[in-house]
């Protein structure tokens, strides 16, 4: 197990992961951006010492990037309300916080099992 | 070892995927809900350009293209070559902007809340259905069948919210199916049936007769006769005094035997909802424009989504413009170039119940007439979430659903046990077809043939036509009874104590263009005394009804403006009369905040203003007064809930019977209180409770903090999605009926025109999108509460240039 990947190369496995989620996301249910990232970690060959955090910070990403972006594109009360209800005070980007880290650990999970299924 | 180990975060992220995919309780299934993708981020709509924008939709099911086009408020104008059209493009739309509401309702009236929510659903669920709403439901589907214009309507309603639903993938759903966790199902015209019976249930379903039954019990039938007039003391009934009568009274049906019954036992409370409404017309000599004015507004239990919903539906043969309800089609309230229409509930008894004496546990027969006669039964089945289904069977006899068997606990503390229930709302009617005909109507004549086909819940009819006429029908189905008939529980076993039949439809309560130039109603009593049938024996206060006759009668020249003046009218009639008896009685107050509270009162203008202190401290005492009069004789016993007396007999007492035996106390043993004493205490504990409450007196004794009115979400205890603390003054016995939980659901008032088309303004606290996420969702609020409306874009074309319209749609036909 190779546990030192170049910056270059973990920034384009985030790339590429951010990429496939989010395009699963729009043709797919919401849980295959967990199945893609394992089998990106299996196929790849990502290390299990790094697969977590690449998946994580790669679901981080693609999620709470998603949810200001949606946000941005429909501004509406809709995310405040939600931020009460959950509740974050109605804090917006306590929202996007949220949603990042269920994506990212989604992500990272999954990634983490990819890896340690090629890596037994 | 190995093997395991390699294994192990596949099986975490499996159960974590799992885990996120469902809801847990009432955690919603956050993965799903989440994503910013699939979840509750999608719902949200960017607030419409004031540009006109254009789109085009492909619907099965139509004939020809429909074009809709929406206003600023997001009110769809529809246009149609022919009816059927129109009402699939009317149950499209619907569902466009309030689909999760309409089955959210339509599961509740049909018992089905527990396919959503679990087991905690159920107590509701067998409730509605053991009361009856799917066996009524079906009866007034086969009712609506036997007009084929109703099948039709109801049949394209169905597929247009059919082709809504279809068009929807799990991730645009409406945001509720994503926090419930749950798909929408398919929409059929029962469903429409369930609806329009659970207004029944909303207005017609309050029954008093078991509360008055252990009242009899205790204190005897002169008490409870004394204590419960079958009259007001002071009233202004609907059908003004002297109306002159157009038909000739049928016999009225012999008397029951007097009959005392078990009454029955039971432990938990309940409350009355404030639930009424004022309309009115003014005939033309009274009006500025010199044509005939109509307003009306419902009161209900506020929710979000809103009630109801606005649409102008225009097709060959109808262009009406008005409120519609969401699972239903036509127009309910509104009005066409010709004509307009309100309602509001009538307090008629239709509701009964019938002690059954059955002859074994077997339940299989029953005592009537002399004879043991066959119950029938019916079954229930209700899907659990999360649990095994479940079977009920619901006994009947010939007078209805026995609701209860007497070893169950009922769901509210009004329904007696052991008890079959006779109901309007279980007959069979044709309610679809009378706004229909509404919708279309010309003039008086057809009005009055539209109310005809009207069964339940019955309302007072309020209209006025561009030829000048104004008229008000209590209108509905009313069984003809005996004088008091049904106030107590009844014999079941006994014939004379059955419905036998109805008041003829031209008999029910009516007035057309009365000299004194205007009609009215408010939930009061619909009749004096010298109408000749039974009605029912107890109305909603007369507070609300008097106060706006007395405002009609002495307003003239009336305009738009004068009469949403009147909407919003926050006089407390009540204080009027109560507030000197009680200030003649109390003991001038010692102490600074008592002084202080009392002084107070002396300087009220006895208006119920958002911010009056005034009327934060009257409304608490009357409450806190009563309360001290009646509860000690009245509610003391929780296994027997009996009624007070309302405040009409109180202030009766108040005024001629100082020396009553109820003022006394009867908790306190050694002590005999007289009226002086309840009085005064009451005020002291009632400023007490405002002390503890609001601190010490000053702004935060305005009436609206104290009231704090709101409108929430239908699912309970869901605040992010609600307005809560919403500054407005009134109450219950005000004109502006605004309370806590309920008020005016839909304000609108309508002027009339000869040539031209029709004027209107109309609000509803609300907006028109069910969708939290839409500037629509709750836009109106603000302007409802001001007091404030909106003018009501009448179109008579779709292309219209009044720089009002933001979206049009085109529905074209799906091949």
């Amino acid at each position: 197990m190779n546990h030192s990947l170049s910056f270059s190369y973990q920034l384009a496995i985030v790339l590429v992961m951010v990429v496939i989620g989010a395009i699963a996301g729009i043709y797919l249910p919401w849980y295959a951006l967990g199945i893609l990232f394992g089998l990106l970690a299996y196929i790849l060959r990502i290390p299990t010492g790094r697969a977590f955090i690449l998946g994580l910070v790669s679901g981080f990403l693609l999620w709470a990037i998603s949810a200001y972006w949606m946000d941005g594109q429909h501004p509406s009360s809709l995310p405040g309300r939600m931020a009460n209800l959950f509740p974050l005070g109605g804090s917006v980007t306590g929202l996007y916080v949220v949603t990042g880290v269920l994506g990212g650990l989604t992500g990272g999970l999954w990634a983490w099992a990819g890896a340690k299924l090629r890596f037994k | 070892m190995k093997y395991i180990k390699s294994i192990f975060p596949l099986a975490l992220a499996i159960i974590w995927t799992y885990a996120l995919h469902n809801s847990w309780g009432t955690l919603p299934p956050l993965g799903k809900l989440m994503s910013p993708f699939h979840g509750f981020w999608v719902n949200a709509e960017a607030p419409e350009s004031s540009e006109l924008t254009e789109e085009n939709l492909q619907i099965p099911g139509l004939e020809k293209t429909v074009t809709v086009v929406y206003d600023e408020m997001g009110v769809p104008h529809v246009f149609a070559e022919n009816d059927h059209d129109l009402y699939v493009a009317q149950g499209y739309l619907t569902a466009k902007d309030r689909l999760w509401q309409m089955e959210f309702q339509t599961h509740f009236a049909g018992g089905r809340i527990s396919e959503i929510v679990g087991e905690k659903g159920m107590v509701s669920d067998q409730f509605q259905r053991r009361m009856g709403a799917v066996y009524g439901a079906e009866k007034s589907f086969e009712g609506m069948k036997e007009d084929p214009k109703a099948t039709e309507t109801l049949q394209a309603y169905s597929d247009g919210v059919n082709a809504y639903i279809e068009s929807l993938t799990e991730r645009n759903y409406p945001l509720e199916y994503k926090l419930l966790n749950y798909a929408p199902e398919k929409w059929t015209p029962i469903k429409s049936a369930l609806f329009l019976k659970n207004m029944s249930f909303v207005l017609a379903s309050g029954t008093d007769d078991l509360k008055m039954t252990n009242i009899l019990r205790k204190y005897g039938k002169a008490v409870a006769e004394d204590l419960f007039p079958n009259y007001p003391f002071v009233e202004s009934p609907i059908i003004p005094v002297g109306t002159p009568r157009d038909f000739k009274p049928v016999p009225i049906p012999e008397s029951p035997t007097d009959f005392i019954g078990l009454g029955s036992a039971m432990k938990t409370p309940e409350k009355d909802p404030n639930i009424g409404s004022n309309n009115w017309a003014v005939s033309g000599n009274k009006t500025v424009s010199g044509l005939p004015m109509l307003a009306n507004d419902p009161h209900l239990t506020l929710s979000l989504p809103s009630i109801w919903y606005q649409m102008q539906l225009v097709a060959p043969g109808v262009n009406v413009y008005g409120s519609t309800m969401p699972g239903t089609p036509n127009v309910i309230v509104g009005f066409n170039k010709n004509v307009a229409w309100g309602v509001t509930n009538v307090g008629s008894d239709i509701l009964d119940w019938y002690q059954v004496k059955f002859k074994d546990a077997s339940k299989a027969e029953y005592w009537h007439d002399g004879k043991w006669k066959k119950t029938t039964m019916r079954i229930e089945k209700f899907n659990i979430k999360g649990k095994e289904s479940f079977v009920d069977t619901i006994f009947f006899t010939h007078h209805g659903p026995v609701v209860y068997l007497s070893h169950e606990k009922p769901f509210k503390s009004n329904i007696p046990v052991g008890h079959a229930l006779r109901w309007i709302a279980h007959e069979k009617s044709q309610e679809l077809t009378t706004f229909y005909k509404l919708n279309r109507a010309a003039n008086y004549a057809d009005y009055a043939q539209a109310l005809t086909y009207y069964s339940a819940p019955a309302q007072n009819f309020i209209f006025a036509s561009n030829q000048g006429d104004i008229a008000l029908w209590v209108n509905g189905k009313f069984p003809l009874k005996s004088y008091t008939q049904g106030k107590y529980l009844l014999d079941g076993t006994d014939p004379k104590a059955d419905w036998t039949g109805f008041i003829p439809q031209s008999h029910n309560p009516h007035a057309k263009n009365p000299v004194r130039g205007f009609l009215s109603s408010a939930n009061q009593s619909s009749v004096d005394p010298s109408y000749p049938y039974y009605m029912g024996w107890q109305y909603a206060p007369s507070e609300r009804g008097r106060r706006i006759n007395e405002r009609l009668e002495a307003m003239s020249k009336i305009t738009m403006d004068s009469l949403r003046g009147l909407q919003n009218d926050n006089f407390n009639i009540r204080a009027r009369t109560l507030l000197p008896l009680l200030m003649a009685k109390l003991k001038s107050p010692t102490g600074g905040v008592y002084a202080q509270a009392a002084n107070e009162l002396k300087r009220w203008n006895l208006q119920n203003a958002a911010d009056s202190q005034g009327a934060t401290i009257f409304e608490n005492w009357v409450s806190l007064l009563h309360d001290a009069i009646w509860s000690d004789e009245f509610a003391a016993d929780e296994n027997a809930p009996m009624n007070s007396p309302s405040v009409d007999r109180t202030i009766k007492m108040m005024q001629d019977e100082p020396n009553a035996i109820w003022w006394d106390n009867v908790k306190t043993k050694n002590k005999k209180e007289n009226m002086e004493e309840i009085i005064s205490a009451s005020f002291k504990a009632s400023i007490d409770t405002l002390v503890k409450k609001h601190g010490p007196i000053g702004s935060e004794w305005a009436w609206y903090k104290h009231k704090q009115t709101g409108v929430r979400h239908l699912i309970p205890g869901m605040d992010a999605l609600s307005r809560l603390n919403i500054p407005t003054g009134g109450g219950g016995t005000i004109v502006n009926a605004t309370t806590t939980k309920t008020g005016p659901s839909w304000r609108m008032i309508v002027e009339l025109s000869k040539e031209g088309r029709p004027k209107a303004h109309g609000v509803y606290p609300g907006g028109q999108s069910g969708n939290p996420g839409s500037a629509h969702y709750d836009d109106l609020i603000d302007t409802w509460a001001k007091g404030e409306l909106r003018s009501l874009l009448y179109l008579d074309k779709p292309e219209d240039a009044t720089g009002r319209l933001r979206k049009k749609i085109i529905l074209s036909i799906k091949k």
